[in-house]
């Protein structure tokens, strides 16, 4: 460690003069370390996925290209010799690219996480570097976050890690991904990231509060950035990596930073983009809206007729409402192309067809009266008559034959049949592999989308396909999308990721309930204390019942508790009545009867009259004594009956004169329920022999 | 009548306490002029004709019986007074004033002292037809030295964290960092509305509100709110992002409802402003929005709506600590111009009276005496070879020859014995500072005035 820091020093100090000077160098990673794309990504791996016709490490290369880097790295796993071909065919390998892509390929990696620790342990970064995955499409100019970022880094001297950089868009744009949905609170003037967090599933946003005690008087939070998935990083990121072995995403990094921040001092910032560009290619949907945009032109100058990747053959016409045409393409009579249309070389359109907000590869053959919205399809697709596609994905050389019809969301993986006379449900998933092949190969945790599988190939059984799925001339096996076995993270891998429709109905709903608690705790905090005071006091003659406690202390106890809680006397002696009564509840659950429950009581008061006795003594005690009382028996109307013996107990156990409790039954009786009660006829009973043997004393008394 | 104003001057100043216990806070001096003159001065420059005070018979009777306390303004006064000790809070007195609601209120505090424009946060009321509007300032950092403060304040106070919309001027958090324990909790769904939300903590509330008569009537039968900052405003504040005053359905139901005034639910949905019919009209025909980035209705279709003005510049001072006292004292001449000297007074004409101090009506100055940075109240008398510095000396003190007054605050009808030396100290009014007295750094009372506890 300490040689590193050696090193770093030294680093620093030659840097001042080079920095300048110094190539800029990212580190693409080709390499998604998740199976989002599957089945698709069986066949080719994500990066060479073709978005308007042409692969998106293109579009990657060409961001970085663009925007200053003259070094690259790629770091390859999966399919790693697929990249390899198809960057040394491209432009990028040719003599004159300003930019030097360098491949490294290895089955080893697992994550990002390994990634960068080869990073560091091949030592290749030497300065500040840009860290981007090989399906961002992107046309921001990060040339000022970077000259922002080595400003910090100057002043702060290396505090400043890393640079995200964040595209601002609302809540509900097309383009934001509801997986990568993210709330950042930051400092406003520094722009430093203090709280970086996934909101995905939450109701609720938290935010610690030490966030806040940085002596800045003033944060924002925002929910309106995409996360563009380009971060400008400093070599430290890459020797944290190698620190924190368990590092495996850049989300763990940024966690583990913010969280540690404190004892390493080490800092994140953000820099908001208004007008670029970008977003990260990670499920289907994001496919469908960054496809999209690129025909719409909001990645200018990355757009299809540039033929940026300058590879022969790959131009094409750019017309009004958006329309491309490559060379070569061919429409039948009467075929409209309505608007937002991208259609590649050599591909022949039948008569009679309605094509909108469509991507159509090269060398495809459509047929007539054929329906295309929102479809992806991709090279040497051939698509009969009387087809309809709505939002789907039709991968290369797949056959769609007569009067199919696609609903939305549905897959074709490579080189699948479909039909004739079909109709694929919404979210239909065909690959030509058996879903069961991939199965066998599940059992790695960490199996990333990119593994090999091809060993298996020939232990695959042979199975048919099913024409009820697939149609009469179909081949190919329906993916279920949820299996059974796994949970909600199954969920979020599916393909077209996650539909962006939150439940407002049980959102407010619950925050309407949640609201009135709230309500009722700011304005009546006193009822949760009289609530835990209740539950002390029941504690208090639990206790003093099992171990036999004098009744002395329990006053003395219950007399601390009342100042703690800050309870008056009134309330003190309502609620030791009222636990006192619910006691045999308590021991023996509310389905007593009425005799278990007086059985169980009376032993009780006569044990605990002392306690009574103490807190009864003027005659307003008595009174509020005895409303408790009654209070308790309107709730449990079952047990009315026991009220009368109650009363006679308290009676004889000297805690209830009789005068109080006849001016109790004669006075104030307000609704209905305690007149009903007073009409208990062993309650009258009960207060005839009490006037009477109050009147032989009056006259005993003359 | 678009606003009336309702003057809050029943405090009692218990954050300073030094000097209200003899002159209640409304008439504690402030430049020579009473405390409550401010906030009145406020209302009469944009126009108000008539005014509500709230405030104490003591007040009441001080007002109208001592010159020295007499108002000048051309306003009608009409003054309620409520009971001193009944510990009423501001919403406790707006309830006891709703009679005299007749229209939305714009209420006011009494130790407001502030050059703000009141029309902006009027206008903000106006513009969105909202149920509350308030002014806060940022913070300022009171330099001058507090008389009996050992060191400085230890800034580890509780702080209020207010959110903001990245306009700055919709109110859509507050809480005080006493209620965070478990950390600043925001539902996604306000951020899913206002996605770009500002926190800011170093803001002092002006306490000064716009509010609909709506909101006066809902205290009328909401009677567990007291106060108005402590309670309400964060009540209306969180209100606005609740479903029952969201939906317009719900509302309509409780509407009929509401004359049967069942239950609790209809008496918080009271509050929310109702749009008047023509507005609605407007609101559904007009392609206005208050927000970006989705295509849901203005305001997203709340009713009840909080607004703030947050003064970058300016003054304003809410005198409730002596701190905040003394800081007042030293901007008030700033904020009037009037003769800093009153034609009344007698000054020698050997005395040296800097620029920036104000001398009294009817106040006798000595030779040789030097007076920088004070202000001398009325019917004071200053001796000869006295050297006033950085002070304030409330009415009818008698300062004898030479001594020396340095930061400190001299309260009413106090006597300095001659030659004393006094820095930094607040001395209680009618005592008598003994001759030759050294005092640096004091709270100077009398025995009567110390704390109870």
């Amino acid at each position: 460690m300490s040689s590193r820091g050696g090193k770093q020093k030294k680093g620093n100090v030659a840097s001042e003069q080079e920095e300048e000077e110094q190539p800029l160098q990212a580190v693409l990673v080709a390499d998604s370390f998740n199976r989002r794309f599957f089945p698709i990504s069986k066949d080719q791996p994500r990066a060479l996925l073709p978005l308007g016709n042409v692969a998106m490490i293109d579009y990657t290369l060409e961001f970085l290209t663009s925007t200053g880097v003259q070094e690259t790295f790629v770091f390859c796993c999966w399919m790693s010799n697929k990249i390899k071909d198809h960057l040394l065919k491209s432009k990028w390998c040719r003599p004159t690219s300003p930019n030097v892509v360098h491949i490294i390929t290895s089955d080893l990696y697992r994550s990002l996480g390994d990634v960068l620790r080869d990073v560091d342990a091949k030592t290749l970064v030497r300065n500040d570097f840009i860290l981007v995955y090989g399906d961002v499409v992107s046309n921001i100019d990060v040339s000022q976050a970077l000259q922002e970022h080595r400003h910090r880094r100057k002043v702060d001297k290396n505090i400043s890690v890393m640079t995200m950089v964040f595209k601002e868009s609302s809540p509900g744009h097309k383009s934001r991904c509801e997986e990568d949905d993210v709330i950042v609170a930051m400092d406003s003037k520094s722009k430093r990231v203090l709280h970086y967090q996934k909101t995905q599933g939450l109701k609720k946003l938290q935010f610690p509060m030490n966030i806040f005690q940085h002596g800045s008087d003033e944060f924002e939070v925002r929910h309106d950035l995409l996360d563009c998935h380009i971060s400008i990083c400093s070599p430290q990121v890459a020797e944290l990596f190698t620190d924190n072995f368990d590092y495996q995403t850049r989300n763990d990094f940024v966690r583990g930073i913010l969280v540690n921040e404190e004892i390493l001092g080490n800092q994140i910032h953000l820099y908001v983009t208004q007008d670029g560009y970008g977003a990260r290619v990670s499920n289907l949907q994001m496919y469908d809206s960054v496809s999209s945009d690129m025909v719409r032109r909001w990645v200018y100058p990355v757009t299809p007729e540039a033929n940026f990747t300058d590879q022969r053959g790959q131009g094409c016409t750019h017309s009004r409402h958006n329309v491309y045409r490559g060379a070569g393409v061919s429409l039948g009579h009467g075929s409209q192309m309505e608007e937002n249309v991208l259609i590649g070389r050599d591909t022949s359109i039948g008569a009679n067809c309605h094509i909108s907000n469509s991507v159509i590869g090269n060398n495809c053959t459509i047929g007539d009266n054929v329906v295309l919205d929102r479809g992806y399809i991709w090279n040497n697709v051939d698509i009969s008559s009387n087809v309809e596609i709505h939002q789907s994905v039709v991968c290369d050389g797949a056959v769609v034959k007569e009067a199919v019809r696609l609903n939305k969301q549905c897959v074709l993986a490579y080189n699948v049949e479909i039909g004739p006379n079909l109709s694929l449900p919404e979210g239909t998933v065909v690959s030509m592999h058996h879903p069961e092949e991939e199965e066998e190969d599940d059992d790695d945790e960490f199996l990333s989308d990119d593994q090999e599988v091809g060993h298996s190939k020939d232990k695959t059984r042979q199975k048919a396909f099913n024409p009820a799925e697939v149609g009469p001339e179909g081949k190919g096996y329906i993916w279920k999308p949820s299996v059974d076995d796994t949970e909600d993270e199954e969920l979020a891998q599916c393909l077209w990721g996650l539909v962006l429709n939150p439940d407002p109905e049980s959102d407010s709903e619950s925050e309407a309930s949640e609201e009135s608690q709230d309500r009722s705790r700011s304005v009546s905090p006193e009822i949760d204390d009289v609530n835990a005071f209740q539950l002390e006091v029941l504690g208090t003659l639990q206790r003093g019942l099992e171990e036999n406690i004098v009744c002395d202390n329990l006053v003395l106890e219950i007399n601390s508790l009342k100042y703690a809680y800050n309870i008056t006397l009134k309330e003190v002696m309502q609620i030791l009545t009222r636990v006192v009564l619910e006691y045999p509840f308590q021991l023996q659950g509310t389905q007593l009867t009425t005799l278990q429950y007086t059985g169980l009581l009376l032993p009780l008061l006569k044990k605990w009259s002392p306690v009574f006795k103490n807190y009864i003594k003027r005659a307003q005690d008595h009174l509020d004594c005895l409303s408790a009382v009654e209070e308790l028996f309107l709730e449990q109307d079952t047990h009315q009956t026991a009220m009368v013996k109650v009363l006679m107990k308290m009676y004889q156990l000297e805690i209830l004169e009789e005068a109080a409790i006849l001016k109790w039954f004669s006075t104030g009786t307000t609704t209905d329920r305690s007149r009903q009660l007073r009409k208990n006829k062993g309650l009258q009973k009960f207060i005839q022999w009490l006037e009477e043997a109050e009147d032989e004393s009056s006259e005993e008394g003359e | 009548m678009e606003l009336q104003a309702v003057l809050m001057a029943a405090g009692g100043g218990s954050r300073m306490m030094d000097l209200t216990y003899n002159t209640p806070k409304p008439l504690l001096p402030v430049g020579n002029k009473p405390l409550i003159w401010y906030p009145l001065n406020l209302l009469e420059r944009v126009g108000f004709e008539e005014v509500i005070v709230i405030t104490t018979k003591e007040v009441q009777k001080m007002i109208s019986t001592d010159p020295k306390m007499k108002l000048d303004v051309k306003m009608k006064l009409d003054v309620v007074c409520i009971q001193e000790d009944a510990d009423m809070g501001t919403a406790d007195a707006l309830r006891h004033i709703q009679q005299k609601v007749k229209t939305d209120i714009l209420v006011v505090s009494c130790d407001l002292i502030t050059d703000a424009a009141l029309h902006e946060v009027v206008d903000l009321f106006r513009a969105h037809n909202a149920t509350l509007s308030m002014l806060m300032s940022k913070a300022h950092e009171f330099t001058e030295t507090v008389p009996g403060q050992k060191g400085k304040k230890k800034t580890g106070e509780q702080r209020d964290f207010v959110g903001v919309d990245g306009t700055g001027k919709r109110l859509l958090f507050m809480a005080n960092e006493a209620d965070l324990d478990e950390g600043l909790v925001i539902r996604k769904s306000i951020m899913r509305k206002h996605p770009r939300m500002h926190i800011k903590t170093g803001l002092v509330d002006a306490h000064l509100y716009c509010l609909k008569k709506s909101v006066v009537d809902f205290l009328a039968v909401n009677k567990s709110i007291s106060s108005i900052r402590g309670e309400l405003v964060p009540y209306l504040v969180h209100k606005q992002f609740s479903k029952s005053t969201n939906s317009p359905k719900v509302n309509d139901e409780t509407h009929q409802n509401l004359n049967k005034n069942d239950g609790n639910v209809n008496l918080e949905i009271q509050i929310s402003s109702r749009d008047e019919e023509l507005l609605r009209l407007t609101q559904e025909r007009s392609c206005w929005n208050d927000h970006r980035g989705d295509m849901s209705e203005a305001y997203h279709g709340g009713r009840l709506r909080c607004y703030v003005h947050i003064m970058d510049e300016g003054i304003c001072y809410r005198v409730n600590t002596i701190a905040a006292y003394i800081e007042a004292n030293r901007l008030a001449p700033k904020l009037f111009d009037e003769p800093a000297v009153h034609p009344s007074a007698v000054i020698s004409e050997r005395c040296l009276i800097g620029a920036d101090s104000i001398i009294g009506a009817s106040c006798q100055i000595s030779d040789k005496t030097s007076i920088k940075r004070s202000t001398i109240g009325a019917s004071t008398t200053v001796r000869e070879k006295v050297k006033v510095t950085n002070s304030i000396i409330m009415h009818g003190v008698t300062i004898e020859e030479g001594c020396n007054i340095q930061g400190s605050v001299i309260c009413s009808n106090a006597v300095i014995g001659r030659g004393a030396d006094i820095k930094y100290c607040l001395v209680g009014s009618a005592l008598r500072i003994e001759p030759d007295a050294e005092r640096t750094n004091e709270v100077i009372v009398g025995t009567d005035q110390l704390m109870e506890i």
